[in-house]
């Protein structure tokens, strides 16, 4: 965290030499700052910084893309002339265990194809999950396992 | 052809999509069948004024729109958060409400006839 | 040159957020009970009005508009699963049953409802 802060200062000196400060300009100087630190990753210790910051990029990415995903197989589901639905509602039991892991993965869960999360567990050990397509329950628990909740524990932990 | 002529083109196409658009979710809204029903579609009907507003910021080049459109947005998100509570504290759906009436009708019924019929071994 | 492409990618934007606004509300018509109406309208809903701001912000073209625009898209983002997801969890409490056409409900098995 102290790095994020020496990030940001670099950033504000940036502003400050260039003379503007500008949302463009400071955006910039963080850019700047970020290169600066990681061509002193070996000497000031920030190895784990720029990998937790690359796997924090990545699960925004991978969220972006699953976002304009599920908006398509809407767009497509309510197009067809006849929909064949198999709605239903299917636990899936959660490995993360602190609630602003959770609540991520529930908003992910929720903007993304297909599933909508409904409600936790009071024991915290299953989300239960709205699916438009229910039939296979068990891949639908596998993608989510391998995707969200994988890239959240390599982030967060 | 002038990239601004598309443009303008392209905000009148958008326009009429998204008053179709409102006029279907108003649709949902008047049929229900029940409250919650109403609560998406009145969340939806948000969302679709935010990009309308969004859509005529762009028309009348007018950056305070974006102003109005986020706080339009928060104030749609606490409506349905609102909402979700009554559902909540409510705690009864439709169908319950109707079997609840029927009910208290059919009881109420009873006890007039119940009622006529002492009267009338009374006078005998 | 630069400034006529901002204009055809705010265009195109605009194009498709409407697009995806039309197809959340034919979606709320369309779809059977309140659960799935309530996928249509939290993705291709926020989808569509966050489309259409970034055209907005794009087309501005002075950070000020431009951040804001993106911080109202963010906001959305944020609170379109929670809106959403608080509203499924009020209308199962409550008993709002999944349609006829469901095929499972393991919701049913664990949750007791008082």
């Amino acid at each position: 965290m102290s790095l994020f802060l020496i990030n940001v200062l670099l950033a504000l000196a940036w502003a400050a030499v260039t003379g503007s400060f500008t949302f463009l300009n400071l955006a910039f100087g963080f850019v700047l700052a970020t290169g600066a630190l990681s061509l002193i990753r070996e000497q000031v210790g920030s190895v784990g910084y720029f990998s937790r910051a690359r796997r924090v990029i990545s699960l925004m990415l991978l969220f972006v893309y699953e976002l304009i995903l599920s908006a398509w197989k809407v767009a497509v589901l309510v197009l067809t002339p006849r929909m064949d639905l198999k709605p239903g509602i299917f636990a899936y039991p959660l490995k993360l265990d602190r609630d602003f892991e959770i609540t991520l993965l529930a908003n992910l869960i929720t903007l993304t194809p297909g599933t909508l999360s409904v409600d936790v567990s009071d024991d915290r050990r299953f989300l239960y999950v709205h699916a438009i397509d229910c039939s296979d329950p068990d891949s639908i628990r596998r993608d989510i396992a391998e995707g969200f909740e994988r890239k959240i524990m390599e982030a967060f932990h | 052809m002038d990239p601004t002529a598309i443009l303008d083109m392209a905000v009148t196409i958008a326009l009429i999509l998204l008053s179709l658009s409102f006029l279907l979710t108003i649709f949902r809204i008047l049929r229900g069948p029940t409250l919650p029903d109403r609560i998406v579609g009145l969340d939806m009907l948000v969302a679709i004024a935010i990009g309308f507003i969004a859509v005529i910021g762009i028309k009348t080049r007018y950056a305070l729109y974006v102003d109005i459109a986020i706080a339009l947005g928060l104030v749609g998100f606490l409506a349905t958060v609102a909402f979700a509570r009554f559902v909540l504290s409510r705690g009864k759906t439709e169908d319950d409400i109707l079997t609840e009436s029927r009910n208290a009708a059919q009881r109420a019924a009873k006890d007039a006839r119940r009622a006529a019929g002492n009267n009338g071994k009374g006078n005998t | 040159m630069m400034a006529s492409l901002l204009t055809l990618v705010s265009a195109a934007l605009v194009v498709i957020g409407a697009f995806f606004a039309l197809v959340a509300s034919i979606g709320l018509l369309r779809l059977p009970d309140v659960y799935t109406r309530m996928h249509a309208a939290s993705k291709a809903g926020t989808m569509g009005s966050g489309l259409l701001l970034i055209a907005l912000a794009i087309h501005a073209g002075d950070t000020g508009t431009m951040s804001r625009a993106l911080a109202g898209v963010v906001f959305f983002l944020l609170t379109a699963p929670i809106s959403a997801h608080l509203l499924a969890k009020a209308a199962y409490s409550v008993g709002y049953r999944l349609d006829a056409i469901s095929v499972r409900d393991e919701m049913a098995e664990n949750v007791t409802n008082d």
